[in-house]
C-alpha cells in the first residue's frame, strides 16, 4: 500500500484552544491521483494543508512523504522535499513579469541550475500562460493570476501539489481551463490534492475523494461512490447550498 | 549620580516627553514617521523668541497662542502633503517627503533667523529655585511644568473627549470608523494638527531652557524616535516614559562617561531598543505590539 | 553552479556599462577643471548609489544610515595608513582600502542578523541610528581622531592632473560597484532579493533562503560603499567626522534612486547625473538656498511621480501595449 502512496497521513489530530480542528485522520495518497478534500466550512481542509506544509506541527499522529518521516518538519525543509503549495488568495509577485515569477519558482526549488529555462517553459506551457508571458503580473485577471499561482509552484518540480480552492471565484471558462490544467500536471507525474468547493470540477477530475466534517474523516472513495454515500449527502451535500 | 544630575534629567526628561508627544501621535493613529517633527519644534522656539524679542510677549502668554497657529499648520500639512503622499506612494517614501520638509524648514530658518543660536530669555530668566542642595533654574521649572501639564491634557483629551474617544477608534479600525460615518481626513488632520501644536508648545519650552539653531531639528526628531522607541507608540503615559529615562540617561552618560557622549548613547539607545522590543516598552497602544 | 540564472541578457548590461563608462574615461581630455570637479560628484554620487541599490533597491531595505560605511570606510583606511608611516604611497593606500572593505563587510556581518530582522521604516531608522553612532563615536573618541581629522598619502602620479586623477579613480571604483550589481541582479540572489521586495512572507514560502540572502547583499553593499568612501577621502586629503559621516549621503542615494527608478540600475545613475547637473550646475551659486531646492525636489518628487523616470516610462509602455491589444481586438 504504503509503496505506491506518497503521503500517508497516520492518526493526525491538531486542537486550537481545545477544539478539535483535526481529529485522527488517516489515508494515503496514491502517486500519480489526483485527490480531493471537500468539507463544509470549518470542517479543518486548511488545517490540514497547513499541517502537511509544516505551519503546523501535529499534536500527535505521523505525516509520512515518500516514505520519510515529515512530522514536524519546517515549511523550508518540506518545501525543499518536493511539497509545493498555491494558496487559493493568489499571491504572485505584483512588479514582475509572468516569466520571472515563475523563474523564481525555478531557481528555488528542485530543478538544477542548468534546467531552470526549460523548467520555466515547461510550467508556463502546462498552465497556459505562453502567451501572457511578458506581461506584468498585476495585470492579470484572477483566474490568470490563480493560474500563475498554480505554474510557480509547479515550477519547483513538486511531486507532490497541494492547491488550495484553484477554482474558487472563477467563472465556468476559466473552471474548465483549470480543470484541464490540472489533469495536464498530473499526466506530466506530478500527485495534486486539492481543496475545492466547486463539486463538478471535484467529481470530474479526481480519483479520490476524501470527506472530512468537524474535523474527522466520513468518507473517502471514488467520486461517484461518494456522490451517493447517504453520510456525505446528510453531512455535507444536503446542508450546503 | 548625585541628586543635581538626577533632576536635571528629569527636567530635560520632561521637554523630551512634550517634543516626542506630538510625533508618537502622528506615528500611532496614522502609521506616519515625520521626520520634519523636529523643524515643527524649532518653529515653536523661534516664533516665542520673536514675540519676547520684538513685541515683549512672555513666552508663558505667548504659548497657546503659538499652538493655535502650529495647529493650523500641522492641519494644512496633513490635509494637502500627507494624505495625497500615503495614498499615492509607500509609507516610506512619505517619510522621505516629510525629510525633504524638514530640510525646506530648516533652510527658511537659516534664511530668516541666521544659523546663529537663539535662547527665549524672559526677564525671570536668570531667576532660580534652591531645595537643599538642589539648584534648578525658574526657566527649568516653568519648563518642566508646561510639559507635565500640557501631557496630562493631552492624555485628558484622548480619554474623556469625543475628539479623543474618535481619535482612538479611528486608530484601531479605520474602516469600521469610516463605516460609523467618522470623516478620516478630518480626524486624521485634526491629530496631524494637535502633534504640530505639542510640537510648538515644546519648542517654546526648550527656548526657555537651552539655545537652539536651525540644524538642531535633526536632534529633535531623532530623539522623538528614541523616546517612542523607549517609551511606546501613541500614548503620552509613554512619551512621559520615555522622555524622562532619555533625560537622565542623557545627564548621566555626560556625568559618567564624558560629555561628549550623550548622544551616542541616545543613538546607540535607538538601535539597541529597535532591535529589542520596536514597539516600546509599554507597547502601541493603538495597535498592539507586534 | 551557472554564474547568471536570468533569462535577460546580462552580458548585454555588462557590455554597456563597459561602452559607458568608457566614453565617460575620455570626458576629462574635454572639460575643464571646474567641469571634471562636477563630474567627480557625480561618478561618487552614482557609485555610493548603486551600492545602495544592491540591498536598498533589490531587496526593499532602504537603508538610512550608508554614510556609516562611507565614514568608517575612510577612517578605517585613514587610520591605518597613520600607523605605517613610510610605506609607499601605492602599496599603503591598496591595503588601506583591501582593510577597510573588509573591516566595513565585518560590521555589516556584525549587526546584519539583529538589525535586518526588523523591516521598512523600522529597519530604516536603525541604519540611521547606526550611522550616528559611528560619527558619534568617531568624532568623540581621540584616538579615532574624528574631530582632529587625518590626512590621507597623496596617491596621485607625476604629471597627472590630481582632478583629473580623482575622477578616473572614481570612475574605476563606479565600475566595479555596476558590475558587481549587474552581477547580483542577475544571479540566484538577484532573484531571491526580488522576491524578498515583492512580498518576504512568500518568498520565503517558496524557497527563498531569505535571512541569508539579505545578509549577504547587506555585506556587499557596506563593501562597495566603504570602498567609494575610501577613494573619495582620498581625493578630500584631509577627513574628519563631518566630512565623510556626512547626512547628506544618507538621504541623497536614496533620492537619486527614487529619482531614476528604484530597483533597476540605470535609475540610481541618471538620478545621481540629474541632481548633480541641477544642484552643482544650474543651482551651483545659490548656496544659500541649496538645502532648500533639495527639500523642495524631493518633495515634488514623491508627490508627483512616485516611482521616478523609470516608472513614468514604465506606466508609458504599459497603456501603449493595452492600445495596441485593444487595436488588435
Amino acid at each position: 500500500m504504503s509503496a505506491q502512496s506518497i503521503l500517508s497521513v497516520r492518526g493526525v489530530s491538531r486542537s486550537f484552544r481545545g477544539l478539535k480542528a483535526v481529529n485522527e485522520v488517516s489515508f494515503e495518497v496514491p502517486r500519480g491521483s489526483i485527490c480531493s478534500l471537500i468539507g463544509p466550512n470549518g470542517a479543518g481542509k486548511s488545517t490540514f494543508f497547513n499541517l502537511v506544509t509544516g505551519y503546523f506541527a501535529p499534536d500527535s499522529g505521523t505525516i509520512t512523504f515518500e516514505g520519510r518521516d515529515i512530522t514536524g518538519f519546517s515549511p523550508v525543509q518540506v518545501a525543499h522535499l518536493g511539497v509545493a503549495r498555491a494558496f487559493q488568495i493568489a499571491k504572485p509577485f505584483p512588479g514582475m513579469s509572468v516569466t520571472e515569477n515563475v523563474r523564481i519558482g525555478a531557481l528555488f526549488g528542485r530543478a538544477g541550475p542548468r534546467d531552470v529555462d526549460a523548467v520555466t517553459t515547461q510550467a508556463l506551457e502546462l498552465a497556459g500562460l505562453a502567451a501572457l508571458h511578458d506581461r506584468e503580473a498585476r495585470e492579470l485577471t484572477v483566474g490568470q493570476l490563480r493560474r500563475l499561482e498554480v505554474a510557480r509552484a509547479l515550477a519547483a518540480r513538486p511531486s507532490l501539489l497541494l492547491a488550495d480552492e484553484p477554482c474558487a471565484g472563477l467563472n465556468p471558462t476559466e473552471t474548465a481551463e483549470m480543470v484541464t490544467i490540472l489533469r495536464r500536471i498530473r499526466d506530466a507525474g506530478a500527485t495534486i490534492v486539492l481543496v475545492e468547493h466547486d463539486m463538478p470540477a471535484v467529481m470530474q477530475i479526481s480519483d479520490t475523494v476524501l470527506v472530512l466534517e468537524a474535523g474527522s474523516l466520513i468518507a473517502q472513495g471514488k467520486p461517484e461512490e461518494i456522490a451517493r454515500d447517504p453520510r456525505v449527502i446528510a453531512a455535507y451535500l444536503g446542508t450546503d447550498e | 549620580m548625585t541628586l543635581q544630575t538626577l533632576v536635571d534629567g528629569l527636567v530635560l526628561g520632561g521637554l523630551f516627553s512634550l517634543a516626542a508627544v506630538g510625533f508618537s501621535l502622528l506615528f500611532g493613529v496614522l502609521g506616519v514617521v515625520n521626520l520634519a517633527h523636529g523643524a515643527f519644534v524649532l518653529i515653536g522656539g523661534y516664533a516665542a523668541w520673536t514675540l519676547l524679542d520684538r513685541f515683549g510677549i512672555d513666552p508663558l502668554l505667548a504659548l497657546p497662542l503659538i499652538m493655535l497657529g502650529m495647529f493650523c499648520l500641522g492641519y494644512a500639512f496633513q490635509r494637502t502633503v500627507i494624505q495625497w503622499a500615503t495614498k499615492r506612494a509607500s509609507l516610506l517614501a512619505s517619510m522621505l517627503l516629510t525629510f525633504g520638509f524638514a530640510l525646506m524648514i530648516r533652510n527658511a530658518l537659516v534664511l530668516v533667523y541666521s544659523p546663529d543660536f537663539k535662547s527665549v530669555t524672559p526677564s525671570y530668566a536668570f531667576d532660580s529655585l534652591s531645595f537643599g542642595e538642589v539648584t534648578v533654574g525658574l526657566t527649568r521649572v516653568a519648563a518642566l511644568l508646561v510639559s507635565v501639564v500640557l501631557l496630562a491634557l493631552l492624555a485628558a483629551m484622548l480619554r474623556f473627549t469625543s475628539l479623543g474617544r474618535t481619535i482612538r477608534a479611528t486608530a484601531q479600525q479605520e474602516q469600521a470608523a469610516a463605516l460609523c460615518g467618522v470623516n478620516i481626513r478630518h480626524v486624521f488632520a485634526l491629530t496631524a494638527g494637535v502633534s504640530a501644536a505639542f510640537a510648538g508648545a515644546a519648542g517654546v519650552a526648550i527656548g526657555l531652557v537651552m539655545p537652539f539653531s536651525p540644524p538642531d531639528e535633526t536632534l529633535w526628531t531623532i530623539n522623538a524616535f528614541v523616546v517612542v522607541t523607549l517609551g511606546g507608540i501613541g500614548s503620552p503615559a509613554g512619551a512621559l516614559v520615555g522622555g524622562l529615562i532619555l533625560g537622565v540617561i542623557n545627564t548621566m552618560t555626560a556625568e559618567l562617561v564624558g560629555a561628549a557622549f550623550p548622544n551616542a548613547m541616545m543613538f546607540l539607545l535607538l538601535v539597541l531598543m529597535l532591535v529589542v522590543r520596536p514597539a516600546g516598552l509599554l507597547g502601541n497602544s493603538f495597535k498592539g505590539s507586534r | 553552479m551557472k554564474l547568471f540564472v536570468s533569462g535577460r541578457p546580462a552580458w548585454v548590461s555588462i557590455g554597456l556599462t563597459l561602452a559607458g563608462t568608457a566614453l565617460f574615461a575620455l570626458l576629462p581630455l574635454w572639460l575643464s577643471p571646474y567641469g571634471v570637479r562636477v563630474g567627480q560628484l557625480f561618478v561618487l554620487a552614482a557609485g555610493l548609489a548603486v551600492a545602495w541599490t544592491v540591498l536598498g533597491g533589490f531587496s526593499g531595505y532602504w537603508s538610512f544610515g550608508n554614510a556609516a560605511f562611507v565614514g568608517t570606510g575612510a577612517f578605517t583606511a585613514a587610520l591605518l595608513q597613520l600607523a605605517l608611516p613610510g610605506w609607499p604611497a601605492g602599496s599603503a593606500f591598496a591595503l588601506a582600502l583591501v582593510v577597510a572593505m573588509l573591516f566595513n563587510g565585518l560590521l555589516a556581518l556584525a549587526i546584519a542578523w539583529p538589525i535586518l530582522r526588523l523591516r521598512g521604516i523600522y529597519f530604516a531608522i536603525a541604519m540611521l541610528g547606526v550611522s550616528q553612532v559611528c560619527f558619534e563615536l568617531v568624532s568623540n573618541i581621540d584616538a579615532l581622531r574624528g574631530a582632529l581629522g587625518v590626512n590621507l598619502i597623496d596617491i596621485v602620479p607625476k604629471g597627472v592632473r590630481p582632478e583629473r586623477f580623482y575622477y578616473w579613480a572614481l570612475l574605476l571604483a563606479t565600475l566595479i560597484v555596476v558590475l558587481v550589481a549587474i552581477m547580483v541582479r542577475h544571479s540566484k540572489l538577484g532573484y531571491g532579493l526580488l522576491a524578498i521586495r515583492e512580498d518576504e512572507d512568500t518568498a520565503r514560502m517558496l524557497g527563498v533562503p531569505t535571512t541569508r540572502y539579505k545578509m549577504i547583499a547587506f555585506v556587499i553593499s557596506a563593501m562597495l560603499t566603504a570602498m567609494m568612501g575610501v577613494i573619495y577621502a582620498h581625493n578630500l586629503g584631509y577627513i574628519t567626522a563631518n566630512s565623510v559621516y556626512r547626512g547628506d549621503f544618507n538621504l541623497n542615494v536614496i533620492v537619486y534612486s527614487l529619482l531614476g527608478g528604484m530597483g533597476t540600475i540605470i535609475g540610481p545613475i541618471v538620478g545621481a547625473g540629474i541632481m548633480t547637473y541641477v544642484t552643482q550646475v544650474l543651482l551651483g551659486d545659490l548656496l544659500d538656498t541649496h538645502m532648500f531646492i533639495t527639500g523642495l525636489l524631493i518633495a515634488v518628487l514623491v508627490l508627483a511621480a512616485p516611482n521616478g523616470l523609470y516608472g513614468i516610462y514604465d506606466n508609458h509602455r504599459l497603456r501603449m501595449r493595452r492600445r495596441k491589444q485593444e487595436a488588435q481586438r
